[in-house]
């Protein structure tokens, strides 16, 4: 029964014949084995509900544990129960019936003006053509359907005192949880309810919201009960032996039993009060059978006390089936480990384990052109082994040292072979948070020793990866089709350029940053050793042009790397960098190039394409590394040395903006601080005395770019972008300067004061989180204080801030996802709707062009 | 109404026979294009009813090109 499309699907409640017809066994016993072991007739594994243990064959479609699909069967209920889930649908029956009459409590003339708004509100897209347009009066009606204005209808019905049909008096109707109504303030139980619902006529269900052809209001209230085939609730065997049933199982046995002892005392004609207590157990049992969690039942609980896990719980919630089985998927052929770095694999590859290239396989399709290579890979006794042999028909084989020869002889074209991984398969590769497209790319494979994926430095930056323990998954595409999308769509060298702006997102960073520096500064040179070194390690084995004393140049070392015949110029602050025919003439390379948004990678991606891309920030990366290594950075604490200048600067600076802040102070207390629009005074002087001390750390800047020079070697890892900040240095060597909690200055803590050692109200630099020390000094206890909140704060900010961002980005993406580009540069959805004429309003893909300079 | 003002990029009624041409060039209905209430302002100031199409030419910085809103009945 395998349907060519569905057109539509409708929900509708299952009525008690239906059940009936559905079912293929009558249930009366409440339990499941006899002593035997063996499923009891009429029990809850009754063999005709289908067979999960092997060997058995079913009663019903005579199929076995694998074959039989399960089929249903049904309790009959002695006394009807509320379906819990229903309840307030049948309190809006009730309440908008007559309990005399039962009709609805509107008269003819509401029920015939209602009708055509109905029509028109029920019949939805299909007819909107044929139907006239709907008269106003009409479509106010129609809105009285709609979900906010329901309430309103209800509302008046509810306060009618009267039935328009046969004038008699109607009862207040309360529903109290889960399932037990009230007329008046005396129970109706099931059984009246279920009459009442049945009595409505069919012609009143429409004004009631409810589809005559579907469904009768009777349902609602059950009388037989579904019982669902042993395939959704199969007994484990436990290791001893002994069979351990499914909850649902459990819950169902409880139902039947109390069921057969209401049977029983109704038979032997037993008093109402213990008819009607056993009633409501059967209710309660009922409720928990399909929701655990219902408001206001107690919990159900497995004789473990651990709580019985019934059909909602099945359903819902993260663990639940749709979220975790429907829209959550385990895959094959995919790996996890942690993941570390080499300098010497391309940005391209990824290196992988030995023990995990031989526990992942991939298909080799056997042809008339590759029979002799597949014959030989299937000869193999060690590692790059065939695992499985599929033949034409399908059928998998295994392959062993016992059945190899055999099967040699009987691959032809068209058989599949399974083989382990080897170097140049195409694999995904993806670290969570997968928060964008370049989270998951496509790497060749490098089969290595070791226990870690390895992956090159640049390309950790798109998968926001280090090397802390990070974990990242690997995922063999296995048809062609995915390999060959996976190739041209995903992999890191043709997606150098962010698909943001344009800017280079894989790059060279750090000690290449420096390495970089000290190779290409204008009086570096080389002896021919040293060049030998150099540039062997990049696998280059030619020497540029020496210099006339005999030493090379590291300006003529790194054109190594340039693309033959490259142009390049561009200058940015002073440094003028000249490339003509591949020859690096004038300037430094530096971060502005080779870094984050380089210029240089852009250039050589844009004229050059992917592979040189590729290769340059390899070999950029690794020639700089390898001078990095031969000169060596060192930092000591002497670099934080201040000179007696940064010192008197240092104290002149601090005093000067104190003056400032107290100068403010001054002016707030005279009354002579002019407010600032939209601010009141007291605001306006925390806001300026801010800003004046926070400049305090902009003039230490100063002073110290001042001062210091390339010899300092902290400093010059600022000014080569390799790493850290003037501010860096700035708060290790001068001081921290003003600390800020939610973007003022500390206030809070103590009454009017930040902390006891202040006069209350105190508004002084040091009192408002102002440091004079630096790190190198050490802080003193307050200044630990202060300096402990301003950082409490930007922690939890940052923590609440990526939670945020996160999620608004989920929804977004989530929003967009069936966007694309169509193939006249417009953007269209899923359903074909235009959304922009032309993309981004320019038709330009930033990854493609280089866009970044005009932006 | 804010009908002229600057920000406000300039809205042109296409014709019956032009909103065609530019459906097909699109390859779809006009119905799938974005919408336009009959009752916005610069619907209202070109006179324009429910089925016809308004052509919008924007100026950004990403460049100049023209959008599409079809009205619809507000």
């Amino acid at each position: 029964m395998q349907a060519e499309g569905i057109d539509y699907i409708r929900f509708t409640i299952v009525s008690p014949e239906t059940i009936k017809k559905m079912s293929v066994a009558k249930l009366i016993v409440p339990d499941t084995y006899n002593e035997d072991g063996y499923p009891i007739d009429g029990g809850l594994v009754d063999q005709r509900l289908g067979v999960i243990d092997p060997g058995l064959k079913c009663k019903t479609c005579g199929g076995r544990a694998k074959t039989c699909p399960g089929h249903f069967g049904h309790i009959e209920l002695v006394r009807p129960v509320i379906h819990p889930e229903f309840a307030k649908t049948i309190y809006l029956l009730l309440q908008s019936t007559c309990n005399q009459c039962h009709r609805v409590l509107l008269s003819e003339e509401q029920i015939k003006e209602l009708k055509p708004a109905i029509k028109t509100y029920v019949a939805g897209d299909e007819e909107e053509k044929e139907t006239v347009v709907p008269t106003e009066t009409q479509q106010i009606q129609a809105q009285v359907l709609d979900e906010g204005s329901k309430a309103q209808l209800l509302k008046k019905l509810r306060s009618l005192k009267k039935c328009p049909h046969c004038g008699a008096q109607q009862a207040k109707i309360k529903l109290e949880r889960p399932t037990y109504f009230y007329a008046d303030g005396n129970r109706i139980k099931p059984d009246e309810i279920r009459d009442w619902l049945q009595r409505i006529s069919g012609d009143d269900l429409e004004p009631l919201g409810m589809d005559r052809t579907a469904t009768r209001p009777e349902w609602l209230v059950l009388t037989t009960l579904m019982v669902p085939p042993v395939n959704v609730r199969p007994s484990i065997t436990l290791e001893s032996g002994e069979r351990s049933e499914d909850d649902l199982t459990h819950k169902l046995v409880d139902i039947m039993r109390i069921n057969q002892r209401l049977e029983q005392d109704i038979d032997a004609g037993a008093p109402q009060i213990i008819i009607d207590d056993l009633w409501e157990l059967l209710q309660y049992q009922v409720t928990t059978y399909f929701n655990n969690e219902t408001p206001g039942v107690p919990v159900a609980r497995h004789r473990s006390t651990r709580p019985l896990k019934t059909l909602a719980q099945r359903l819902k919630g993260k663990e639940g089936r749709l979220r975790y089985n429907l829209s959550g998927k385990r895959v094959n052929f995919s790996a996890r480990t942690v993941i570390s770095s080499d300098a010497s694999l391309t940005i391209n590859q990824v290196g992988i384990p030995r023990r995990i290239a031989e526990n992942l396989s991939v298909p080799f399709y056997v042809t008339l052109w590759n029979i002799e290579a597949a014959k030989e890979l299937l000869a193999r006794k060690e590692y790059p082994l065939v695992v499985n042999v599929i033949s034409k028909e399908g059928i998998r084989k295994r392959v062993a040292d016992t059945n190899r020869e055999e099967l040699e002889k009987i691959i032809a074209p068209g058989f599949v072979l399974e083989r382990q991984l080897v170097d140049g398969d195409i694999a995904l590769f993806n670290r969570q948070p997968t928060l964008h497209r370049l989270s998951i790319m496509a790497h060749q494979v490098k089969v290595l020793p070791g226990r870690t994926m390895r992956l090159h430095v640049s390309v950790a930056f798109p998968y926001n990866a280090d090397f802390d323990g990070d974990e990242m998954n690997l995922h063999v595409p296995q048809s062609l089709e995915a390999q060959a999308e996976a190739r041209y769509l995903m992999q890191p060298k043709d997606l150098v350029l962010s698909p943001r702006d344009g800017r280079t997102i894989m790059f060279t960073e750090e000690d290449e940053i420096a390495g970089a520096y000290f190779l290409t500064k204008d009086d570096a040179h080389f002896s021919k050793d040293e060049a030998c070194i150099m540039l062997s390690n990049i696998g280059i084995t030619e020497l540029p042009k020496a210099a006339k004393n005999g030493m090379y140049s590291g300006k003529s070392i790194f054109s190594m790397v340039i693309p033959k015949g490259m142009d390049f110029d561009e200058e940015y602050k002073g440094n003028h960098v000249v490339i003509k025919d591949g020859e690096l003439k004038e300037g430094i390379i530096d971060a502005r190039l080779i870094g984050m948004g380089g210029t240089l990678i852009q250039h050589v991606f844009s004229e050059y394409g992917s592979d040189a891309t590729m290769y340059f920030i390899l070999n950029a990366a690794k020639l700089s590394l390898r001078v990095l290594l031969m000169e060596g950075v060192t930092i000591s604490i002497r670099d934080y040395y201040n000179s007696d200048f940064v010192n008197k600067e240092r104290v002149k600076i601090v005093d000067e903006v104190t003056q400032k802040a107290s100068m403010l102070l001054e002016k707030y207390k005279n009354k002579q601080l002019e407010a600032l629009p939209g601010y009141t005074k007291k605001e306006t002087f925390e806001t300026e005395t801010l800003v004046a001390l926070e400049e305090a750390r902009g003039m230490a800047s100063k002073t110290l770019e001042k001062v210091l020079d390339r010899s300092n070697m902290a400093y010059l890892m600022v000014l080569v972008h390799a790493r850290g900040s003037v501010l860096n240095l700035v708060q290790t060597s001068m001081f921290l300067g003003q600390q800020a909690v939610r973007g003022k200055r500390p206030s809070r803590g103590y009454t009017a004061r930040t902390l006891p050692y202040f006069k209350r109200n105190e508004k002084s630099p040091e009192a408002r989180g102002f440091i004079r020390s630096s790190f190198f000094d050490g802080l003193n206890p307050i200044e630990f204080y202060m300096h402990a909140m301003g950082a409490r704060d930007s922690g939890m900010t940052k923590s609440l801030v990526t939670a945020v961002s996160g999620y608004l980005q989920r929804r977004l993406i989530n929003a967009l996802q069936d966007l694309y580009v169509d193939d006249n540069l417009s953007v269209k959805d899923a359903s074909e709707s235009l959304i922009e004429t032309i993309y981004g309003g320019d038709g330009i893909d930033p990854m493609q062009e280089q866009v970044a300079k005009e932006m | 109404m804010a009908y002229n003002y600057e920000l406000i990029p300039e809205h042109e009624l296409v014709s019956a026979s032009e909103a065609a041409k530019i459906a097909k060039k699109f390859r779809t209905p006009l119905e799938k294009f974005p919408k336009i209430l009959e009752s916005d302002p610069q619907a209202k100031k070109l006179g324009a009813s429910a089925g016809r199409l308004i052509a919008i030419h924007r100026e950004d910085p990403t460049g100049k090109y023209v959008y599409y809103r079809y009205v619809v009945k507000s």
